[in-house]
């Protein structure tokens, strides 16, 4: 009876093997053909995606991806418009969600809810809602967010500790900030100019955005809560928060002048030790990972009226002229997948989007800068995110070069929020929010 | 043997202008088909103040990068003409920026214009003087584009060299025998007998200096600040490739296109009033 149940057992094993490898073999069939997959960063930021290329090539040895990376993110976008345009559109892209709504409106993405209802491997449920959220777009999930990051504080814990102040902590607030930044500011060989900046951080509404929502205050007007029809800067809480991120520079000086802004960017300043807190989101820990003469870490951002901050978030998406689409869904597929989020997660490169993956050591390994990884998990119930709207680009750039002025003290902060409101008046009209 | 070329400029210049004069007349995403719009694009282009800022810094560049950079290219031929030990290593300075790509052009000189840390405001303080914000102030940010484009002369140095070298000896012997001194040989001779070659200079130079902004521009400033360096090639492509609003760029490529004929023109009545139009 035993030999019996033993040969028993010995065909079953082998069934199983032989169903497995028959699967095996009938799914490296099925799945062949090649991907172009589009990717804009650093050199660190490329090596997080080669890493997941070349583990999806051994994992799909029948489809060839081809990697291609452009590292501006701003050529990245005129790339992205002019390949669309072409035509001939790498077949999957990633893109930034305040970036992909002109092309969902053009309908030259293909919509991947039903992609994702049909997989076996991930489903919608696994990701956050705070990451899907604004990747739908009138009703329809249109690509698949690989990250949950949102504006986070780098600061260099040396200056801290030369300073002899504490550490942020989760609940610091406005006015603790400020205390710090003054204190990091330093003039260190009293030539009278500023060798040490306290913050580094860039004069666009969408580092603003936090600090009008932490006030109570409203980025947009929404029209029956869902349409947005104008920018809200010029409420009077919004406008508080103007005024006091103005004031960073134009009064307190704890942020580089424009000239000294132009003469070496920020980031540099924080890696080379002359900036003390950095404001970023997860995107720069890759980056950050390659300082060797300083300890750094990451904390929230200073809590106002309330806390918030603001959701940064790229996904995967295909492009609707893609031939070979189910190739083109295996590996955005894999790529989501808890093998191919925890892979770019260890590079430091995202938050996963990916419940399951965010809480793994992937992520939050304790042995990898930053330390308090987990800040960004702890906050997400708080992130805001922009509107999502074809127009929104325009809005950037308009309220980017009016914020700037005020930033530097070329004009006052009531003259650079009209211009704000008025100059994107037109990109507001006929969104469908 | 000239058709090729005559094919190839057909094609690839004047199909793709008229292509695009047409679209300044619709508006078109290169998504969706171009529909018609009319006058709209260049309605909307006069009541945007960036357009007309664009536009004066343009102006600005021209006015003052075509007159330095052909003058210096003369200047420079005259010093650089005679035959003299070592000539040819001044000739090869003198030529040497123009091969530089664009690119690396604009990178380099975004380091000597770097307010802080550049070598240029680093010498000035040597001497005492105040650096300025260059590229990082409104007030100074066009300068260095002009001064940059000085000192790409290189072709223009190679053509008047060589008019310079094909003067008949002659003239200048008579010249020399009715009393005529340096000066004089210089202002009645050698200027005169140029003057065909200073316009085919001043024209291409105008031509080429409407575009030669987009690299420095898209590279070093990106526009900024507020404008200040916002040229019209840049313009052009921003509102093409970053905002896909490509009816609105080829309108604003015709009123480039219009620019240029009209400071041709202006050239042109220039030198006519002078009475080289024989020459010309």
């Amino acid at each position: 009876m035993p030999a019996a149940r033993s040969h028993l057992h010995r065909l079953f094993t082998a069934a199983v093997l032989l169903v497995a490898a028959t699967t095996s073999v009938v799914s490296a069939q099925e799945r062949s053909g090649s991907v172009s997959f589009m990717v804009f960063g650093d050199p660190a930021e490329l090596a997080a995606y080669e890493a997941l290329v070349d583990a999806f090539e051994e994992r799909e040895p029948g489809i060839d991806v081809q990697l291609i990376h452009i590292p501006s993110a701003s050529d990245y976008r005129a790339r992205l418009g002019a390949d669309f345009a072409a035509g001939d559109p790498a077949d999957v892209v990633l893109i930034n969600y305040r970036r992909y709504a002109p092309f969902a409106a053009m309908g030259v993405l293909e919509p991947l809810a039903p992609y994702l209802r049909a997989s076996e491997v991930i489903s919608a449920s696994d990701l956050y809602q705070a990451a899907t959220e604004p990747f739908t777009w009138r009703g329809q999930l249109m690509c698949i967010p690989q990250n949950i990051s949102s504006l986070v504080v780098y600061y260099d814990r040396d200056l801290f500790d030369t300073a002899g102040l504490a550490y942020p902590t989760d609940d610091w607030t406005w006015d603790e900030f400020l205390a710090a930044a003054k204190a990091l500011t330093r003039d260190l060989d009293g030539d009278g100019t500023t060798d040490q900046y306290g913050v580094g951080i860039e004069p666009s509404i969408f580092r603003l955005a936090p600090f009008v929502w932490a006030n109570g205050g409203e980025l947009v007007v929404l029209e029956s809560g869902q349409r947005p029809v104008r920018l809200a800067l010029d409420s009077r809480a919004s406008r508080e928060a103007v005024e006091w991120f103005v004031a960073l520079q134009t009064e307190h000086g704890v942020v580089p002048s424009a000239v000294a802004a132009a003469a070496r960017d920020d980031a540099s300043r924080f890696l080379d030790g002359t900036t003390a807190m950095y404001f970023d989101s997860r995107r720069f820990t890759p980056t950050a990972r390659t300082i060797d003469s300083f300890a750094w870490d990451v904390a929230a951002l200073p809590v106002g009226r309330e806390r918030a901050g603001i959701l940064h978030s790229d996904a995967y998406c295909m492009a609707a002229a893609t031939e070979d689409k189910d190739a083109a869904w295996a590996f955005i597929e894999f790529a989501n997948s808890p093998e191919g989020q925890a892979i770019v997660a260890r590079t430091g490169r995202t938050v996963p989007s990916l419940r399951a993956v965010a809480e793994s050591d992937a992520f939050l390994d304790l042995a990898a800068s930053p330390a308090n990884s987990r800040v960004w998990l702890d906050t997400i119930d708080s992130l805001g995110a922009v509107p999502v709207m074809a127009g929104w680009v325009d809005v950037e750039e308009l309220t980017g070069d009016e914020l700037e002025r005020a930033f530097y003290g070329q004009v006052g902060v009531d003259e650079a929020i009209d211009a704000m409101v008025t100059r994107t008046l037109p990109f507001f009209a006929g969104e469908e929010g | 043997m000239l058709l090729p070329y005559l094919v190839g400029s057909l094609l690839l210049v004047g199909l793709p202008a008229l292509l695009s004069a047409v679209l300044a007349f619709t508006s078109y995403d290169a998504l969706s088909p171009p529909v018609f719009v009319g006058f709209t694009n260049f309605r909307l282009l006069a009541a945007d103040p960036i357009v007309g800022t664009a536009l004066l810094n343009t102006l600005f560049f021209i006015v003052l990068a075509v007159p330095l950079r052909v003058l210096g290219a003369l200047g420079l031929a005259l010093l650089l003409s005679r035959p003299r030990r070592g000539i040819g290593g001044y000739r090869a300075a003198v030529y040497l920026p123009t091969v530089i790509p664009d690119m690396a052009f604009a990178l380099i000189w975004l380091w000597i214009f770097n307010p802080l840390f550049g070598p240029l405001n680093m010498v000035l303080g040597l001497f005492g003087l105040p650096g300025p914000g260059w590229l990082a102030d409104a007030d100074t940010a066009r300068f260095p584009f002009v001064i940059m484009a000085a000192f790409q002369i290189g072709e223009g140095f190679v053509i008047l060299l060589a008019a310079l070298r094909g003067l008949s000896g002659e003239v200048f012997e008579a010249g020399a025998i009715d009393g005529a001194g340096r000066w004089a040989a210089f202002r009645y001779l050698t200027l005169p007998l140029l003057v065909p070659w200073l316009v085919l200079l001043t024209v291409r130079d105008v031509i080429v200096g409407l575009g030669w902004t987009f690299t420095p521009s898209y590279v070093m400033t990106g526009g900024d600040p507020y404008y200040a360096t916002t040229f019209l090639p840049l313009l052009v492509y921003e509102e093409a490739f970053d905002r896909f609003r490509f009816g609105m760029g080829s309108a604003l490529m015709l009123v480039m296109f219009l620019l240029s004929v009209a400071l041709i023109g202006a050239i042109y009545l220039f030198f006519r009033r002078r009475g080289y139009v024989a020459d010309v």
